[in-house]
């Protein structure tokens, strides 16, 4: 997938700022400080609260956070937007997954201030005027969840999987949607909801 | 109709999407670590790195500095709590080992510690600056550590009464003219729901909220209460969606109270969001089990004895056990049948229920035996079973309620294209897979246990059911909604349905496949009481008012044909001729045999499971069959399983698009079971290595392959008013044992220890 250049508001570019902090520990402290140097230089302290805007669903949202706050702790302790499941914190199941940028990303493996400038989308910004996104429907309809915790994650994976040109058949829809847990066992509902869903998202 | 929602046959009721399904797939639907507190402090455990020993001192002091640290607890400032006893001995418990009580240590990632701080983070990183010193003893690991001790379950578990027996095993053995004799093993298994094992804890003066995934409200209510040494009265468990349980979340870990009571000390609502490695040690798992079976049987197949000795292991301050044999001696019919269960007591955290707990150790090793046999006497397996096929438990001679074991045998082998298969090993192949063909039985108990329930129903039909029962993903919700929209003659979409929250009437614990038929039958005996109130206002003759009860079953179709051959009731004539608004019934079931205390234990959070072998003149099993394809790479040796086909009869069929879902997702893991899940444990640490999900296999999309649910019509009015037999755990029992039956047809090795993996498969 392309980079796609996240400086928006924040005036930091994702590509330079990758490439340069690479290798290094403070990737998020580096971040913030190239950003809005205005303000205070680097914390010293990680647990010392840090300014960061997310941009969640179309909307800004300025938050003081511990510099180690991940995406979905921002999200899910900050936010009250507790759609995002936390089941392993390790990036191994796939329950926190989310848009960023429109690409899937593991929200507990990323900072939150990694994510300034760029548009997040949780299950939570899906549904629009009371009209499910098509996926969401599709999980409906092939009943792709029983205990509902892995769903939203998956939701968004599926999205993302149909988006990458990845639900062209059964087997790439299985293997592309691997990174989802389902303790449940949902899988062939889950197959059979991404196959109903992805002809109505690539028309658009 | 799609594949995910079959149209109903006979006795089955309507494949409706699930109630919470809207909530679902909008992130709506919130489970206990998603309510939101007023100003949480975060927890953040500090867990043992020894399994057996003490805990010299510990050093806070780096942890106490870390910025935002409110209070670190450990035994020498703890909280002082009460005991509570184990889940099956009448207590709550899922272990008697309590947390910061003394400096002892019982088992390897015991909780030690507890640091609470302003932040999440600030609160894991002081716990991991907690530095502790340990005088550290060597454990007894498992089955052949130094320093178990063994002793026949009879007689140490209160849960474990007697080993069946039936004629003479050993005289029969002895004289069979074909005998079997082997071993078989399976693995520690962790559940692993996806929800984290959270506990958030707010105090309003004296009252407690706890939110926490749970699939006993009651117990759990009750359980805290009991070791806060608090009136229950005092305490709400709140859970409206619970993220998977499978087992879990049955009894009390010993995480909920102490958080409950440090919450109280400082004087803040507390969340707690245990880690995944955590959650392997601060509750249960299946235990490692070894069985031996020996069979004896006449040339023709018919079974003359039959010997099941299990082995199971525990922890050194519980004897948990599942005894499997009570189901693997009654299966076939076999008129002289000797069992033993043994516990093996090791420093290990103590065991618990995980999905069909006895059935899915003690049916592999049955069922592969079976296998077994089949292949000595040069007989199909299927026709072993049938030749076998009993109508009477063979231990104490009572009938079956209904069993329709061969019926689903006959289906499922249709289905899967049994008669396809070359009945000789090592005989099917395509390229460089080697294709096997495997079956075997599946069963679980039907069992029922006392619920009650409230029911309000508004003059415009409008309808609102309150029981506190458990949604786990069973569809619990969804078959309440559908019991009370068929009994009131509403539509669906008028009834609302309240669970998962203590101050709502007592159901019982989500366990043991028992809550469709409890918390329906009690929703049902509820819902008559609303029709006759209103039949009395309508037609105030009391025998048309009894009418009510016989006349409106659960009927195959929608609502509109509940009381059909009779006038439907016009509710809003009935509420005219009362007069008002709303009528409300409160009431209180229980199935025929429950205990004489049943409506005390059930209000006090104890449930009083009955059915299964225990009901006084029949016996009551759901049955299965499952047959699997596997295919074994020759050169590789990857073992994969392409086809799993199920078909299953359980009683009446609440909902087909619901009951589909549980039993596939059985399947699943029965798969899982047999090809990839096992808990490995460091023999020398008595320690849990692969605790996480990436090294504790479960199966991703990609290993899954194509899975056919069949469920037949089955009636049942032996069992309860709904005539439901519980298949949450049907599914995953006899999986195991199909799968190793395959790979025996594949390779011809035949393999008795779980999971197999390719480094077991010798070509």
């Amino acid at each position: 997938m392309p980079d796609k250049p996240g400086s928006r508001s924040s005036g930091f570019d994702r590509r330079a700022f990758m490439a340069g902090a690479a290798g290094s520990a403070l990737i998020p402290i580096a971040a913030r400080a190239a950003s809005e140097d205005a303000r205070a230089p680097a914390a010293q302290d990680p647990s010392l609260p840090v300014e960061v805007t997310l941009n969640v669903n179309g909307k800004d949202k300025r938050l003081s956070i511990d510099a180690r706050t991940t995406v979905l702790d921002a999200l899910r302790e900050h936010l009250k937007l507790t759609g995002s499941k936390k089941g392993c914190d390790h990036g191994q199941c796939g329950a926190c997954s989310v848009l960023i940028d429109d690409r899937r990303v593991l929200s507990c493996l990323t900072l939150a201030l990694a994510a300034e400038g760029q548009e997040i989308t949780t299950i939570e910004g899906l549904a629009t005027d009371d009209h499910l996104h098509p996926m969401q429907q599709a999980f409906i309809d092939n009943d792709a969840f029983q205990c509902g915790y892995c769903t939203p994650g998956q939701i968004m994976s599926a999205i993302a999987c149909v988006k990458e040109g990845h639900a062209g058949s059964e087997a790439d829809i299985r293997e592309y949607m691997s990174g989802n847990i389902c303790r449940c066992a949902a899988y062939p509902n889950i197959v059979a909801a991404v196959k109903q869903a992805a002809p109505e998202i690539m028309k658009g | 109709m799609t594949a995910a929602a079959p149209g109903p046959k006979t006795n089955m009721g309507q494949p409706v999407p699930r109630y919470d399904a809207a909530a679902k797939v909008t992130g709506r639907a919130t489970y206990a670590s998603d309510m939101p507190l007023d100003n949480p402090a975060y927890a953040f455990l500090v867990t043992s790195a020894i399994a057996k020993g003490r805990i010299d001192r510990f050093d806070l002091d780096d942890a106490r500095r870390v910025r935002g640290v409110i209070e670190i607890v450990t035994h020498e400032n703890a909280p002082k709590l009460k005991e509570s006893k184990l889940f099956s001995n009448g207590g709550y418990a899922g272990t008697t080992i309590q947390p910061l009580k003394s400096a002892e240590i019982a088992h390897d990632g015991q909780i030690i510690a507890v640091v609470v701080a302003e932040s999440y983070e600030a609160a894991r990183e002081a716990a991991n600056r907690v530095k502790v010193s340990y005088s550290a003893a060597a454990p007894s690991a498992t089955f052949d550590s130094p320093g178990t001790t063994t002793a026949a379950a009879k007689g140490q578990s209160s849960q474990f009464k007697e080993d069946p027996k039936v004629g003479d095993f050993a005289k029969a053995f002895d004289a069979a003219e074909v005998k079997l004799v082997a071993s078989y093993e399976t693995p520690t298994q962790h559940h692993n729901p996806m929800e984290l094992f959270t506990t958030s804890c707010a105090w309003m003066g004296d009252n407690l909220v706890i939110y926490e995934g749970s699939q006993y409200v009651y117990g759990l209510k009750n359980g805290v209460a009991e070791q806060l040494g608090i009136d229950a009265d005092k305490v709400r468990v709140v859970n409206p969606y619970v993220g998977g349980g499978f087992g879990s979340r049955g009894s009390m870990t010993p995480r909920t109270a102490i958080i409950a009571a440090i919450a109280k000390h400082v004087n803040r609502p507390i969340k707690l969001v245990p880690t995944r490695d955590q959650g392997f040690t601060i509750t249960t798992h299946r235990a490692e089990t070894r069985h031996e079976i020996k069979l004896g049987a006449s040339r023709d197949g018919k079974l003359v004895a039959l010997r099941h000795e299990g082995a199971e292991v525990s922890s050194r301050s519980d004897a948990y056990c599942v005894g499997g044999t009570k189901t693997t001696t009654r299966l076939y019919a076999c008129p002289n049948v000797d069992s033993l269960v043994s516990i093996v007591r090791a420093d290990r955290n103590t065991p618990g229920f995980m999905r069909s707990p006895p059935e899915v150790p003690y049916l592999f090793a049955l069922e592969s035996a079976l296998d077994e046999l089949a292949v000595k006497l040069n007989m199909d397996p299927v026709e072993l079973r049938r030749i076998n096929d009993a109508t009477r438990d063979p231990i104490d001679g009572k009938p079956y309620t209904s069993r329709s074991l061969m019926a689903c045998f006959d289906e499922a082998a249709k289905a899967f294209g049994w008669s396809q298969r070359s009945p000789q090993s090592k005989s099917m192949s395509d390229g460089d897979w080697l294709i096997g063909y495997g079956c075997a039985a599946t069963c679980y108990p039907t069992l029922m246990a006392p619920s009650a329930a409230r029911v309000r129903l508004h003059r415009d039909g409008r309808t609102r059911v309150e029981i506190a029962g458990h949604e786990i993903g069973t569809g619990a919700y969804t078959v309440i909604a559908q019991t009370a929209a068929e009994r009131l003659g509403v539509p669906l979409e008028k009834v609302a349905v309240f669970m998962g929250d203590s101050d709502l009437p007592p159901a019982p614990v989500a366990g043991g496949s028992n809550s469709t038929a409890s918390t329906c039958s009690a929703v049902m005996m509820v819902c008559d009481q609303i029709r006759q109130r209103l039949l009395k206002a309508v037609m105030p003759s009391d025998s048309l008012a009894d009418k009510a009860k016989e006349t409106v079953g659960i009927s195959p179709a929608p609502s509109t044909q509940a009381g059909k051959g009779d006038r439907p009731l016009e509710i809003e004539k009935a509420f005219d001729a009362l007069g008002v608004g709303v009528v409300e019934e409160y009431g209180e079931w229980k199935p025929d045999g429950a205990p004489m205390d049943s409506f005390r234990a059930m209000h006090n959070g104890q449930v009083r499971l009955v059915g299964g072998h225990q009901m006084k003149d029949q016996i009551a099993y759901a049955f299965g069959a499952e047959f699997v394809e596997v295919r074994i790479n020759r050169f590789t040796h990857e073992i994969r399983c392409p086809r799993l086909v199920g078909a299953f009869a359980a009683g009446r069929i609440m909902n087909p698009r619901t009951a589909r879902s549980q039993l596939m997702g059985g399947l699943i893991w029965g798969m899982s079971s047999a090809l990839l899940e096992a808990t490995e444990i460091d023999e020398r640490n008595a320690r849990y290595v692969n605790d996480n999900l990436a090294d504790y296999l479960v199966p991703v999309n990609a290993d899954v392959p194509g899975v056919e649910v069949i469920m037949l019509s089955e009636q049942d009015d032996h069992i309860n008013p709904v005539g439901a037999k519980g298949l949450g755990e049907l599914g995953n029992v006899g999986t195991n044992a199909a799968i190793c039956n395959a790979i025996y047809h594949a390779t011809g090795q035949r393999i008795r220890k779980l999971p197999v993996r390719l480094e077991n498969i010798e070509l």
